[in-house]
């Protein structure tokens, strides 16, 4: 069976974990317990052995809608069934409160409208990477399978004769549907919900969600996609530490049947820093805060070094190995778990860290003293390594070079933090340092990083490649906006980079010591519009942004890239990184109006 | 039972041991932050919640002293060595009860249950507190061992 393409899975989330649920009812992907757990529902890259959850039309059945219930979290799904019409509405229940209540709560209601509908549930649970089936016992109205410490029950309501792995075929009738509930158990006892119980809290949940949403900014440009980009960065937000993690997946393709798999379940500092400025500039200033939090704690260890990337809980991330026996998302293997850019050095995530912090000092939030301290120590140590060669945003892994998105991300430390000096005690000594190393890598890389004949930054020091991280840069201050330099760099970067229409390649495929290609990167493309929209050229930034929307999956969701050609999405499904920089883009539009070159007061650096 | 004995070197057990939490957090071992953890009970600000912290810790360190002591009564002797197990158990208290079971009453530590909804930012400890660094049980355990040692010895000197 061709698996169904990447951007038709909808998410289902609690902000604790996730699942992905494709356009015919079945969930093919979930961890459990957490977002980096072990898939309890694998099949979107571990075959059919994998585990699935399907709850849809028994027969031959044409997708009529597929959509989130406004301002919410919940999907709806619906099938034309011969005469009638079979509806799939499922989410999962993020607030639980002070209740008995399982951590993990998914729902799934079947209802029929003009005419009895034949469905299927077919619940086929296989735990971690050896797909380990279950102990399974009935119980009551639904069946409960165990793994050890882990317990899944499954319920139905009317009940249902269940049995993992044997697809269950009901009548659907109008007016009477069925409501499934699953239940997660880990390292505690399974509590029971009564499926018409869990349906009244998923209702109750999306009020919540409503709520939440009513809290953004009411002037943003294309409310409706940022919204939903804002509450899918809220899903995968770990809510327990405040993390947000990449992505809910591992090893979905950058190149279908390539080796370009990578586990995405951990969070980076920069994605952390980049959605502080997101929900800065929407007015959600506790995930602002809580982003930072976490940052500063996980990275408590390590300091002043900042890590590459962490678990949810601020641990190392496991060494990177790789799954025997998985096939992969359309045959793309390995499939990878853990991953090995966490030893890199990487200087641009200092920047991206320090900048977040000044961003909420500028917004009045004063930085606590230990907040300080951890920036003095970064700081310091970007003043100390500014002039060695790292690994770079894109982790390449490869010899370190002199990337020069780094070094312009090294100076946004420096710059940053004695910005944020002024308010905060510095010695003079420290800050004359600091001044130093600022000036000093502001000189070598108008030096060594630019190519004055093109008129462009460039990728690396002595390379004639582009970067389009490089888009960045009106961000920076390093040059005036108006200056010939930034222009030049944002117009080479969408000619020489581009993969038609608003997509930009990262950097000329292929470059990167790897065998294959890969697609455009669409983090890319919001960074395109937000320089535009920050250069004067809102319109351009308009056209691109709308272009950019239409391509979303049929949820308005993003993977990390796009195929150019097809309009596929590729990569780890849905991507922090790109809902953020979506949402940054809208910001920027929102804030610069057309020939506005003044530096915008509400968000952005 | 020593009662100015359990005054005095309770005070200095628990000093002993918050200074071993701390050394072992400065040399990169531990997130775990007792300190931190007890002062945030009153105020999200990290560098007063340390002060009040500390404080709190020393008496909370009294408290359990009061058992150390009563134990080398009950026992009618007291030795660095007897101190020491009672550390050891001591510690694996800490870290199978007393530290998974603060989400439940800490404002603002989450729980591995929190939703969208809660405003507490302190990160659980979890289970034998490994949420906070690997290395997080053995710098417990080395710094509850301390203060029983600490304990019996000078209990024992009277």
């Amino acid at each position: 069976m061709a698996a169904a393409p990447i951007e038709e899975y909808g998410l289902l989330g609690d902000t604790r974990t996730a699942a992905l649920v494709d356009a015919g009812g079945a969930i093919d992907w979930c961890c459990v317990p957490g977002f980096d757990g072990e898939p309890l529902f694998g099949r979107l890259i571990g075959g059919p052995a994998a585990g699935t959850f399907r709850a849809g039309p028994a027969g031959p059945a044409t997708l009529v809608a597929r959509r989130y219930r406004r301002h919410t979290a919940t999907l709806e799904t619906t099938w034309a069934t011969g005469a009638g019409r079979l509806t799939l509405t499922e989410g999962m229940v993020a607030e639980l409160g002070g209740r008995l209540l399982p951590a993990t709560v998914l729902v799934r209601r079947l209802s029929a409208e003009a005419g009895p509908a034949q469905a299927v549930v077919e619940f086929d649970p296989r735990l971690g990477a050896g797909h380990r089936r279950p102990r399974v016992r009935q119980d009551g109205a639904g069946v409960v399978c165990e793994w050890g410490s882990l317990a899944v029950s499954l319920a139905g309501d009317p009940a249902l004769a269940l049995r993992p792995g044997r697809p269950a075929r009901v009548t659907v009738a109008p007016g009477r549907p069925l409501t499934l509930v699953l239940a997660v158990a880990h390292r505690e006892p399974l509590v029971r919900v009564d499926p018409a119980a869990a349906w009244d809290l998923l209702v109750a949940d999306e009020s919540r969600w409503r709520v939440w949403c009513a809290g953004i900014d009411p002037s943003l440009p294309f409310r409706e996609a940022v919204v939903r980009s804002l509450l899918t960065l809220r899903l995968l937000t770990h809510s327990p530490t405040r993390a947000p993690v990449a992505a809910p997946t591992t090893s979905l393709p950058e190149d279908p049947g390539g080796v370009r798999n990578w586990d995405y379940r951990y969070v980076w500092p920069r994605d952390a820093s980049i959605g502080v400025g997101a929900f800065l500039g929407v007015g959600r200033l506790d995930e602002a805060r809580g982003f930072l939090a976490w940052l500063l704690h996980a990275s408590r260890l390590q300091r002043p070094r900042l890590p590459v990337l962490l678990t949810l809980y601020g641990r190392p991330a496991p060494r990177e190995r790789r799954l025997p026996g998985w096939p992969g998302y359309a045959g793309s293997v390995p499939v990878r778990v853990g991953n090995g850019a966490a030893d890199q050095h990487q200087l641009d995530g200092y920047g991206w860290v320090v900048d977040a912090a000044w961003l909420l000092e500028r917004a009045g939030q004063r930085l606590y003293s230990e907040t300080w301290r951890a920036v003095r120590g970064f700081a310091d140590l970007v003043a100390r390594r500014w002039p060695e060669p790292d690994a770079g945003i894109w982790e390449i892994r490869g010899d370190p070079r002199h990337h020069v998105h780094s070094k312009l991300m090294g100076w946004l430390t420096l710059d940053r933090a004695l910005r944020i000096a002024e308010a905060h005690p510095l010695s003079a000594r420290r800050r004359r340092r600091w001044e130093h190393a600022r000036d000093a890598l502001a000189a070598e890389v108008r030096t060594r990083g630019f190519d004055a004949p093109r008129s462009t930054y460039v990728r690396s020091y002595g390379s004639a490649d582009l970067d389009a991280a490089l888009l960045v840069l009106p961000l920076l201050g390093i040059d005036d906006d108006r200056s010939p330099r930034v222009r030049g760099t944002v117009d080479a970067i969408r000619t020489e980079l581009s993969a038609g229409g608003p997509l930009l390649y990262r950097y000329p495929p292929g470059q990167d010591g790897l065998p294959g290609t890969e697609g455009a990167f669409l983090p890319c493309s919001f960074w395109l519009v937000q320089a535009l929209a920050r250069t004067g050229r809102r319109p351009e930034a308009v056209a691109l942004f709308r272009d950019l929307l239409g391509r979303a999956g049929p949820p308005g969701l993003y993977a990390e890239e796009m195929d150019p050609a097809t309009g596929a999405h590729l990569g780890n499904y849905p991507q922090t990184l790109t809902h953020a920089t979506l949402v940054q883009a809208a910001l920027a539009i929102r804030d610069f109006p057309p020939g506005d070159l003044v530096a915008a007061p509400r968000t952005g650096s | 039972m020593d009662w100015a004995g359990w005054t005095v070197f309770g005070l200095i057990a628990s000093a002993a041991l918050t200074a071993v939490l701390i050394a072992a957090q400065l040399a990169g071992l531990t997130r775990l932050d007792l300190p931190l953890v007890l002062g945030t009970l009153l105020t999200p600000d990290p560098d007063r919640a340390r002060v009040a912290g500390f404080l709190i810790h020393l008496v909370v360190g009294q408290g359990f002293a009061l058992g150390y002591a009563a134990t080398f009564a009950l026992l009618h002797r007291a030795t660095w060595w007897l101190g020491t197990l009672l550390g050891a158990l001591h510690a694996a208290v800490a870290l199978t009860v007393i530290l998974p079971l603060l989400p439940g009453v800490h404002p603002r530590m989450a729980s591995h249950r929190a939703g969208p909804a809660g405003a507490a930012v302190l990160e659980p400890p979890g289970l034998f507190a490994l949420n906070y660094g690997g290395r997080t049980p053995a710098v417990a355990i080395a710094a509850h061992l301390v203060y029983g040692t600490v304990l019996g010895l000078l209990l024992q000197a009277r």
